[in-house]
C-alpha cells in the first residue's frame, strides 16, 4: 500500500524479484512442464547455450565480440541521432519560423518505421556499418529532437527576457539559458533515443552482420534455438541497462541543480 | 527580436511549403545527378506515379489499400491488446507501490529487447495465426501504455487520494475512480507513443505471415528489384501512421479543451 | 434407358446427393512459399477443384522461407507441406516433421550467383573467390548449394566471408553492386539473370550434388490421419502429371501464381524452370525411396544433414531413416482409386 511501504533497496527488491522469476521460470519449464520446452527454453538450455556461446562461440563470435561491436553500432547511431537531433529540435523549439520550415519534412518522415528503411539502406550504403548506423540514426533521431523542442519550449519566457536584459545573447544565449534549461527534457529525450537504438539493432543487423547481438539473435532463429535466442535478449537487456545507467550519471553530473 | 513568437498564418504556411518544397527538390536533384543510381533513388514523381499504380493494379495479390488493410487490422488488434492490458496495469503499478518495486525491473529489462527479436517465438507460439503478427505489435506498443498510466498515476494530487479515503474507498474504487480520471492526459499522451511504436512493429511482424500486408509489400518490392515499390510501401506507411497520430492527438487537444472547460 | 427414369439411376443419383451432403470435406491446412516451383501443384490442384474430389478442403498459409514455416508446425498451424530439404531436416530435427515425399529435384535451382561484371572471372579461375564476400540465406538449399560449389573447388568455409540474410536483401545487395557473389534460388536466380545481368557460375548440378524439396508432414497429424496424408499426395501427384503433360496451360497457371507472389519473370525462364527441375511421379516416389537407410531419398538427406552439422546448426542431426518414410506413398500405390487418382494425366 502507498503509505504503509517503506522503501527498502530498490537494487535488492529488483534482484530477488528476478531470482524469482529465474524460480518461476524453473518450475514452469522443467519441474512441471506447464510450457513445453520446445515453446520455451528451460534455465538448463539457456546456460548451456551461454556456455557454448562464451567459450566455443557461436554466429562466427564469441558473446564479448558480439557485445563490444553491438555496443560500439549503437554507440555511433546514438551519437550521430543525439549530434544531429538536439541541435535541430532546439532550433525548432527556439524559432518558430525554423519550426514552420522544418516541421512537415519532420512529420512526413517520422512514421516510417526504421525496418523500413533497410531496403534503401542496402542499396544505398552496402552491408557494411554505415548501413547499419543509418538505421539505428533513424530510430534514435525522432525522440532526440522531439524532446529537445518541447525542451526548449518549457523554459519560462521570463527567463530568457531577464538574460536578454541583462545582455546575454547569441552563443551565450544558448550556452547559459536555452540548454541548461531544456536539459531536463532533453534527457528524457536521450533515454528514449537510446532505448530505440538497442530495440532497432536487430533489425539493422539483418543486414548481413559479421558479427553483433542482432546477428546472434538472427541466426538463433534461422537455427530454430530458443535457447540461444534468450541468450540474447539477455545480453541485448543487459547492454541496454548498462548504457542508460551510464546515461543516468552523465544527467546527474551535468544538471547537479536537478538532483532527484 | 524575440525569434519565438506565434506566426502569422500566411507567414506559416508559405515557410511550410517551402520546407516541403526543398525536400522534395533536394530529392528529385539527388535523383537526376545520379550520385546514387536513379535505379536505386528514383525521383519523386516515378514514384507518385508507381503508387497510384499500386492503388488500382494489384501487386503480389492485392491492391495497397488491401495490403494496408490486412496490415490495420493487426494493428489494431496488438495495439487494442496493449492498451487493454497496460494501463490497468500501469494504474495498478502507480497505487501499489510494493508491487511497482516487483515489476518494475523486469519492465526494464524487456524494454531493450526489439519487438523483432520476439518474432521466432511468435511463430513458434502462434504459428500462421493473427496471433503471431499480434504479439509482436504489442511488444512495441505495451510499455508506452504501462509507463504513461503509472506516471500518471503516481502524480495524482495526494488531496484527491485523501479525500476518496476519508469517504471509505477502497482499492479498485481508488484507482477506476480517482487514478484513471485524474491520469487521462498522461494516459492519452502515452497512447499517441504506443500507437507510433505499434505500427512501426508492424513491419517486423509481417516477417512473419507472407501473404499479405504493407511490410510484404516492401519485402517484395525489394526481392523484384523495384525501389519504387519501396518507397511507395514506405509513404502509405508514413500516411498511415500520420493518420492515426493525428487522430490521437485531436483526442488529446479535445480532451485538454474539456478539461480546461470543467474548472 | 427409357424416357422414364430408371429405378436403379434414381437411386444411384440420391446416394451421390445423400453422400455429398454427408460427406463434409475434410480440412487439411497446407503451408508452402509462394511462387516456387515446386508450389505450383498446390495452385493448380485448386484452380482445377481436385482436391474436392477427394473430399479435402485445403486451408493454405504461406511463409517466405523454410525456417517460420517449419517453426510455425511447432504450434500445429499447418498439417502438411512443402519445404527446402534443408528446413526438413531442421524440422525433422526440432519438432518430428516427417519426409513423405519429395517435390522436386532443384539440384540446378538453388545456385551461387556472381554479378554481371566478374562472374565470367569467377568462371575462369573459382580460386579468385578466396577472400571474397558471398551473402546468402543461412539454412537454406542456397546455402548448401553454395556450400557444395566452395567444396568442389577445394575452398574452405573460413577461405571466404559469409553474410547471411534474406532473399530480397541479397538481391538489393548485388543489385546495387554491394556484393558480388549471392546464394540464391530460383524464381530469384532469374530475377538477377533477366534484370540485371548476373550469372549463375555454380549450381548444385554442378557439383553433382542432389538439393530435393521435400513434402512433409506433422507427425502427429500423419498418425491421426494417414488417410488424408496419401489424399495430399495423390492431389500433388496429379498436378504433376497433368502440368508434364500440358506444360502450356502449366506455364499460363504459373504466371498468374508468380504473380500473386510479387515475382515476374520471363517465358524462357518459366520455360527453364520446367526444364532444369525433374520431378517424381507415383513410380518414382516409391522408386527413389525405396530400401530404407539405402534408399536415394536416405542417402541425400544425409549429406544435408552432413552439411547442417559442418555449419553448426545442428551438433547431432538425425539420421534420415528416422524421419523418411514413404508409408503414405505406399498407401497410395496400394488404394486403387488414388493410384489411378495419382497417375491422372488430366
Amino acid at each position: 500500500m502507498r503509505n504503509g511501504w517503506r522503501e527498502p533497496s530498490r537494487l535488492a527488491v529488483g534482484g530477488s524479484t528476478l531470482a524469482a522469476v529465474v524460480v518461476l521460470w524453473y518450475l514452469a519449464t522443467t519441474f512441471t512442464q506447464i510450457i513445453p520446452p520446445v515453446y520455451f527454453p528451460t534455465p538448463a538450455e539457456v546456460l548451456q547455450a551461454f556456455r557454448q556461446i562464451t567459450v566455443q562461440g557461436y554466429a562466427d563470435g564469441q558473446l564479448q565480440q558480439h557485445f563490444l561491436h553491438s555496443c560500439w553500432l549503437v554507440l555511433m547511431g546514438f551519437a550521430a541521432a543525439v549530434g544531429l537531433g538536439v541541435p535541430l529540435g532546439m532550433l525548432m523549439g527556439w524559432s518558430r519560423r525554423a519550426e514552420a520550415l522544418i516541421n512537415p519534412v519532420f512529420l512526413l518522415l517520422r512514421p516510417i518505421p526504421p525496418l523500413a528503411w533497410i531496403p534503401l539502406a542496402i542499396v544505398w550504403l552496402g552491408l557494411g556499418d554505415a548501413a547499419k548506423v543509418l538505421v539505428i540514426w533513424f530510430a534514435a533521431f525522432v525522440p532526440a529532437v522531439i524532446n529537445s523542442y518541447a525542451g526548449v519550449r518549457s523554459i519560462e519566457p521570463y527567463l530568457i527576457e531577464a538574460a536578454r536584459s541583462l545582455g546575454i545573447r547569441g552563443a551565450m544565449l544558448v550556452r547559459e539559458v536555452l540548454f541548461p534549461g531544456a536539459l531536463p527534457l532533453i534527457f528524457t529525450g536521450l533515454r528514449l533515443s537510446l532505448q530505440a537504438c538497442w530495440t532497432t539493432l536487430v533489425a539493422a543487423e539483418l543486414i548481413g552482420a559479421i558479427v553483433g547481438l542482432g546477428h546472434v539473435l538472427y541466426q538463433a532463429g534461422l537455427d530454430l534455438f530458443p535457447a540461444m535466442i534468450v541468450v540474447g535478449m539477455i545480453g541485448v537487456a543487459i547492454a541496454g541497462g548498462l548504457m542508460t545507467t551510464a546515461l543516468g550519471r552523465l544527467e546527474a553530473w551535468s544538471m547537479p541543480w536537478h538532483r532527484r | 527580436m524575440r525569434a519565438n513568437v506565434a506566426l502569422r498564418r500566411r507567414e506559416f504556411v508559405v515557410l511550410s511549403c517551402a520546407g516541403l518544397a526543398a525536400f522534395f527538390a533536394i530529392w528529385a536533384l539527388a535523383s537526376m545527378l545520379g550520385t546514387t543510381a536513379r535505379q536505386f533513388l528514383p525521383p519523386p514523381w516515378v514514384v507518385a506515379e508507381k503508387f497510384v499504380e499500386l492503388t488500382h493494379e494489384p501487386f503480389s495479390g492485392f491492391t495497397l489499400q488491401h495490403h494496408l488493410l490486412s496490415s490495420f487490422a493487426r494493428f489494431g488488434m496488438g495495439f487494442t491488446l496493449a492498451v487493454l492490458i497496460g494501463i490497468p496495469l500501469g494504474l495498478i503499478l502507480g497505487w501499489f507501490r510494493w508491487l511497482d518495486v516487483i515489476v518494475s525491473p523486469l519492465l526494464d529489462a524487456l524494454r531493450f529487447v526489439a519487438p523483432i527479436a520476439w518474432v521466432p517465438f511468435a511463430a513458434l507460439w502462434f504459428g500462421t495465426g493473427i496471433g503471431g503478427p499480434v504479439l509482436v505489435i504489442f511488444t512495441g506498443a505495451f510499455p508506452p501504455c504501462v509507463i504513461n498510466a503509472y506516471r500518471g498515476a503516481r502524480y495524482v494530487d495526494q488531496h484527491l487520494i485523501e479525500a476518496a479515503r476519508t469517504l471509505g474507498a477502497r482499492h479498485w474504487q481508488i484507482i477506476s475512480e480517482v487514478l484513471l480520471p485524474a491520469s487521462v492526459p498522461s494516459i492519452v499522451a502515452g497512447l499517441r507513443v504506443s500507437a507510433g511504436l505499434g505500427w512501426q512493429s508492424l513491419v517486423g511482424a509481417e516477417l512473419i505471415v507472407a501473404s499479405s500486408g504493407i511490410g510484404y509489400v516492401l519485402v517484395k518490392g525489394q526481392a523484384s528489384i523495384s525501389t519504387s515499390i519501396v518507397m511507395s510501401g514506405m509513404i502509405a506507411i508514413g500516411i498511415v501512421g500520420f493518420a492515426i497520430d493525428a487522430l490521437l492527438r485531436r483526442a488529446e487537444m479535445h480532451l485538454q479543451r474539456r478539461r480546461g472547460g470543467d474548472r | 434407358m427409357n424416357r422414364h427414369s430408371h429405378p436403379l439411376l434414381l437411386a444411384a443419383i440420391f446416394a451421390a446427393v445423400a453422400t455429398a451432403a454427408q460427406a463434409q470435406p475434410t480440412e487439411i491446412r497446407v503451408s508452402y512459399q509462394p511462387a516456387l516451383y515446386w508450389a505450383l501443384p498446390f495452385y493448380v490442384a485448386t484452380e482445377k477443384g481436385w482436391w474436392g474430389e477427394l473430399g479435402l478442403k485445403p486451408a493454405f498459409s504461406t511463409f517466405p522461407a523454410g525456417v517460420p514455416q517449419i517453426a510455425a508446425s511447432a504450434s500445429k498451424s499447418w498439417d502438411v507441406g512443402g519445404t527446402g530439404s534443408v528446413p526438413a531436416v531442421l524440422g525433422a530435427a526440432r519438432y518430428n516433421l516427417l519426409t513423405i515425399g519429395l517435390t522436386n529435384d532443384e539440384s540446378a535451382g538453388n545456385a551461387l550467383v556472381a554479378a554481371a561484371p566478374k562472374a565470367d572471372g569467377y568462371t575462369k579461375n573459382p580460386q579468385s573467390i578466396k577472400g571474397e564476400t558471398i551473402v546468402l540465406t543461412a539454412n537454406s538449399t542456397g546455402d548448401y548449394a553454395v556450400q557444395s560449389c566452395l567444396a568442389k573447388w577445394g575452398l574452405k568455409k573460413a577461405d571466404v566471408t559469409i553474410k547471411s540474410m534474406g532473399q530480397a536483401e541479397i538481391i538489393s545487395a548485388m543489385s546495387s553492386k554491394n556484393a558480388d557473389l549471392g546464394g540464391l534460388w530460383a524464381p530469384n536466380i532469374y530475377t538477377m539473370e533477366e534484370k540485371e545481368g548476373a550469372k549463375v557460375i555454380c549450381s548444385g548440378k554442378d557439383t553433382g550434388t542432389v538439393i530435393p524439396g521435400a513434402l512433409v508432414v506433422r507427425a502427429d497429424y500423419a498418425k491421426e490421419q494417414p488417410q488424408n496424408v496419401a489424399k495430399f499426395l495423390a492431389v500433388y501427384l496429379r498436378a504433376w502429371k497433368w502440368m508434364n503433360a500440358h506444360r502450356p496451360e502449366a506455364i499460363v497457371l504459373m504466371k498468374k501464381f508468380y504473380d500473386l507472389g510479387g515475382v515476374s519473370i520471363s517465358q524462357a525462364s518459366m520455360e527453364k524452370e520446367f526444364d532444369t527441375r525433374p520431378t517424381f511421379d507415383l513410380a518414382g516416389q516409391l522408386k527413389i525411396m525405396k530400401g530404407g537407410e539405402t534408399s536415394d531419398v536416405d542417402k541425400w538427406m544425409n549429406q544435408i544433414a552432413e552439411f547442417m552439422k559442418s555449419t553448426g546448426t545442428l551438433p547431432e542431426p538425425p539420421q534420415a531413416s528416422r524421419y523418411v518414410t514413404d508409408e503414405y506413398m505406399r498407401m497410395v500405390d496400394s488404394d486403387p482409386k488414388l493410384k489411378e487418382f495419382a497417375n491422372r494425366s488430366n
